[in-house]
């Protein structure tokens, strides 16, 4: 009587706690009791079979990003973490070789790129310098950094003087040396004060169109939705909400950015949303362990954020949204993208259940998934959206294509509501897995 | 930096009727944050339309007010400034400034804001300063026919006041500007 054999998928490394891979790297250990809780979907199984391959990108901390746990002690690489329980060797590894690329004199940006691609770790400020990098603030050669850096810095500086001071303040400046001297002459006598006349219609009630009152009260009405939606921004993390010092000067901090970003882009100002993609940008700058660059954390987020925006630019803009550059179009994209890669799922969710892609796709794609994840996690998604040679905009798709794959049993499975509220509410879980499939997704010529 | 509108001797409709188009146009709503009436609305009509500019609307009783239950001087405080209102033609010689001066320092404040004579002016003297916005429809008064619209617009930061006079004159509306800090001695 043949006995029963254990399915292989049960028997793969990836569910024991010892570490067993096949052809075994010496520090290629992933360990699975540290994983915190993810999902173990019956669908990842099929899937996995396929994954166990050294290296393995499986990054098995949860971390919460308030807690800069991490062993930065990348001198013993090879050690696996004594004494902190959540690091990793592998992921030990991974810092000591990103920080030896951007210790580099010059620094290759496709190199970069492959290292960051598989996720770039929470400690010693690496992930700020790398989107730095990778957004194209900081050059490649090293030496230019100071003084790039500075010159953005003081740019950024003269954009907020410049903008963010209303019109009474601007008179005082412009009239305070006249006034004064009136003032001392005259400081004890009576009489009539002097008038004196109003060029170029700057008064406060001016409705022409080069007035800066005009201007002033014209803009009024964005910064409020721009105040309202920063009061919104993560309510749940300490950094950005309560009533702290700490937590208000952050929130200045992203609203100057924003009322700064819709002032210089009349032409797409602020959309609701925005608040939410600057969120984890301005974290990630201001967590930066060297002093000089938190406190000018303000400043590099602006210029990364634009950066970052640009990319993404016909995604807020209202016109565009039925054209071919559009929000639309983007989400029809995607659509064929899960069409050609799991044409039943596709066929049951649009035609059958009659999800519009819209009604799930539209905040995962403007957004950048960073309201489908927890924190922690939009960061890691962040690390691979930003370093895909592809650009963000492809991979972004890959990754919502792959978020619908993994989650393909449920939504067969469900009907239009079910689905729906799914989706809306996309379940935690395993980034790395999620990332990996994504990857897979991608076209090959030929 | 506060916006703070002074105006008074409208006289609509007995010796008016309405405000000349080009202010009306220039006070829309939203801007303004306070308003400071000298009196001689005169009908209830004017009162529900200033309201409609600020919310928060101050009146003093004109002696030609149909209304008559506004008192006759007020004062508040604006950030830094005590301001005064009261109508004038308490006040007599009409538009002394000697006289004006004694009120002044009687309700203690910065700034007094009256009106009657329907002449814009804006005198400093050791107590204070005081404004008189004129006529914002440019009523004939008791001394005169010749009267020109104006009205007073003051935005209020910290100890400084920059105080615009918009005037009509010959159909065209002209502003000037008049600056002054407060001495932090008081």
């Amino acid at each position: 009587m043949m006995k029963k054999q254990v399915p292989d998928w049960l028997n793969s490394s990836l569910w024991s706690t010892n570490p067993s891979p096949p052809p075994p790297p010496p520090a290629d250990a992933p360990t699975h009791p540290d994983h915190s809780p993810v999902d173990r979907k019956p669908v990842v199984p099929v899937i996995q079979q396929t994954a166990i391959k050294p290296p393995e990108p499986v990054k098995v901390e949860e971390r919460d990003p308030l807690r800069d746990s991490v062993s930065s002690d990348h001198q013993d690489e090879f050690e696996n973490g004594a004494g902190s329980p959540s690091s990793n060797v592998e992921d030990v590894s991974k810092q000591a070789q990103l920080l030896q690329e951007i210790s580099n004199k010059v620094i290759s940006l496709s190199e970069l790129r492959r290292l960051a691609s598989q996720g770039i770790p929470d400690g010693a400020g690496v992930r700020s310098a790398v989107w730095k990098l990778l957004l194209g603030y900081l050059p490649s050669d090293r030496a230019l950094w100071p003084s790039e850096v500075a010159k953005k810095r003081s740019q950024y500086k003269s954009f907020k003087d410049e903008l963010l001071m209303n019109p009474s303040e601007i008179a005082s400046k412009n009239g305070n040396s006249v006034s004064v001297d009136s003032e001392e002459a005259r400081s004890e006598s009576k009489g009539l004060l002097s008038r004196s006349e109003i060029t170029h219609d700057e008064h406060p009630l001016s409705l022409g169109t080069t007035s800066a009152w005009n201007k002033f009260f014209q803009d009024t009405e964005i910064i409020e939705q721009i105040d309202r939606d920063v009061m919104r921004t993560h309510p749940d993390l300490h950094f950005f909400s309560g009533d702290s010092s700490f937590a208000k000067s952050n929130q200045e901090a992203l609203r100057s950015i924003l009322i700064i970003f819709a002032k210089l882009n009349p032409g797409i100002r602020y959309v609701q949303g925005m608040n939410e993609v600057l969120a984890p940008l301005y974290y990630v700058f201001k967590n930066d362990p060297v002093e000089e660059n938190a406190s000018s954390a303000e400043a590099d987020t602006f210029f990364c954020f634009v950066e970052l925006i640009s990319g993404f630019r016909d995604n807020f803009c209202q016109q565009l949204d039925n054209s071919v550059v559009g929000i639309r179009s983007t989400i029809t994209k995607l659509s064929q993208l899960l069409k050609e890669h799991d044409e039943e799922l596709w066929r049951h969710l649009e035609v059958t259940t009659k999800v519009n892609p819209q009604f799930y796709a539209f905040r995962w794609i403007t957004l950048l998934l960073t309201q489908e994840f927890n924190f922690a996690d939009s960061l890691h998604i962040w690390d691979t959206l930003l370093s895909d040679p592809e650009g963000p905009q492809e991979t972004l798709l890959r990754v919502c294509c792959a978020m619908l794959i993994l989650v393909r049993r449920r939504l067969l499975a469900g009907d239009f509501t079910s689905n729906l509220k799914l989706l809306q509410n996309y379940p935690s879980s395993n980034i790395s897995h999620m990332l990996y499939v994504a990857n897979k997704l991608r076209s090959h010529p030929g | 930096m506060v916006l703070v509108l002074a105006l008074g001797d409208l006289h609509i409709s007995h010796r008016a009727p309405d405000l000349p188009p080009k202010f009306k146009s220039m006070l829309v709503p939203g801007k303004i944050q306070h308003i400071l009436c000298t009196g001689n609305l005169c009908i209830k009509e004017i009162h529900d339309y200033l309201r409609t500019i600020c919310p928060d609307l101050h009146i003093t009783r004109g002696e030609y007010d149909e209304e008559a239950r506004y008192p006759e001087t007020k004062t508040l405080t604006i950030g830094q400034f005590k301001i005064g209102i009261c109508h004038g033609h308490q006040v007599i010689p009409s538009g002394d400034l000697d006289s004006l001066a004694m009120l002044q320092r009687q309700l203690d404040v910065d700034i007094l804001v009256t009106g009657h004579t329907h002449q814009f002016t804006a005198y400093k003297h050791e107590a204070g300063v005081v404004i008189n916005p004129g006529s914002a429809t440019g009523a004939y008064s008791s001394i005169t026919y010749d009267v020109n619209p104006s009205f007073v617009l003051m935005d209020i930061d910290a100890l400084r006041v920059v105080v615009y006079v918009y005037e009509l004159i010959d159909g065209e509306v002209k502003v000037d500007k008049i600056d002054f800090k407060k001495t932090t001695t008081t």
